[in-house]
C-alpha cells in the first residue's frame, strides 16, 4: 500500500510539473490552458491521496469544469491569434526578473520547510462529508453565507461592467 | 522526509512557477493563467496541512472550497475587466496599456 501511495503521488507530481511548465512558457495560450487543466487534475488526484474525496470531486467541477472554461472564453474573445500571443522572445531583463520573483520567495520558503518540518501525523486523517456538511451549517455558518453573497456580487459585477462598455460604443 | 514536507513542496513548486509566469508572460490572459497555478498550490497547501497534522481538519476542507468559491468569483471578474481593456486598447499586451486618463 505504501509502495502504491508513492508511486501515485510521483506520477501526480510529474503531471504537475510538466502540466505547470507548459502552462508557463507555452507560446500558444490554448496549449497553457490545456496544461493548467492537466495541473488541476493532477491536484484532484493529490486530494484524493490527502483522502479528501469531496475537495477532489469539488476541484474537479470547480476548477475543470468552470474556470477553465472562462480563461477559454476569455482567450477567444481577446481575439488571439493563432500563431500565439507570446511567440517573440522576450527580453533578457524580463527573464532575468522572472527568474528572480521566482526564486526569491522558492528558495526561503524551500529552506524554511526543510529545516523546520512542522510536526505531522503519518496518515491522513478521515473526515466524511457527512461531518463537512455539518461543519457547513454550524460553525462554519458564516463564511459560507458570505461566499455565496460574494459570488453573488462578483456574477452581477461582471455581467453589469461588460454590459455597460458594450451598450455604450 | 515526511509526506506533509513532499506536499508543500508541490504546493511551494507551483506558487514559484506561478510567480515565473506572471512576471515573464505578456499577455493579460497569460497572467491570469499563472494566477491560477498559484492559488492551485495554496489549497494544495491548505488540504496538506489540515489532513496530515493533528489540526481541524474540516476547517482544513472547509477553508479550500472557500479558496475555489473566491477564485471562481475572481475569475469572473478577471474575464469582464479583460474584455473590457481588449474593446478599449484593441490588444491584451499588458506593455502597450500604459494609458492613464478619466
Amino acid at each position: 500500500m505504501e509502495i502504491l501511495a508513492k508511486t501515485a503521488f510521483a506520477f501526480y507530481a510529474l503531471i504537475i510539473c510538466i502540466g505547470s511548465i507548459m502552462a508557463v512558457t507555452s507560446k500558444s495560450l490554448v496549449r497553457a490552458l490545456i496544461g493548467l487543466i492537466a495541473v488541476m487534475i493532477a491536484i484532484a488526484g493529490m486530494y484524493l491521496l490527502l483522502a479528501a474525496p469531496f475537495i477532489a470531486f469539488m476541484q474537479i467541477l470547480i476548477y475543470v469544469g468552470g474556470i477553465s472554461v472562462l480563461i477559454f472564453f476569455a482567450i477567444m474573445l481577446t481575439k488571439a491569434s493563432s500563431d500565439g500571443d507570446e511567440s517573440w522572445p522576450s527580453s533578457l531583463r524580463s527573464t532575468l526578473n522572472a527568474l528572480v520573483a521566482m526564486l526569491a520567495p522558492g528558495v526561503i520558503l524551500a529552506v524554511v520547510i526543510l529545516k523546520h518540518p512542522p510536526a505531522s501525523i503519518p496518515g491522513p486523517a478521515e473526515v466524511g462529508v457527512v461531518n463537512l456538511g455539518k461543519g457547513m451549517l454550524g460553525p462554519y455558518l458564516l463564511p459560507f453565507e458570505l461566499i455565496s453573497v460574494i459570488l453573488f456580487v462578483a456574477m452581477a459585477g461582471a455581467v453589469l461592467v461588460a454590459w455597460r462598455k458594450w451598450g455604450n460604443k | 522526509m515526511s509526506a506533509l514536507t513532499l506536499y508543500q513542496l508541490v504546493a511551494l513548486f507551483l506558487l514559484s512557477i506561478g510567480f515565473f509566469g506572471l512576471v515573464w508572460r505578456r499577455t493579460l490572459v497569460g497572467m491570469v493563467i499563472s494566477l491560477e497555478l498559484m492559488i492551485n498550490g495554496a489549497g494544495l497547501a491548505i488540504v496538506a496541512a489540515a489532513q496530515l497534522t493533528p489540526a481541524n481538519a474540516v476547517m482544513g476542507q472547509l477553508g479550500t472550497l472557500f479558496v475555489m468559491g473566491l477564485a471562481a468569483a475572481e475569475a469572473t471578474l478577471i474575464l469582464a475587466i479583460v474584455l473590457i481593456v481588449v474593446k478599449r486598447f484593441n490588444t491584451s499586451q499588458a506593455e502597450e496599456i500604459s494609458e492613464m486618463n478619466g
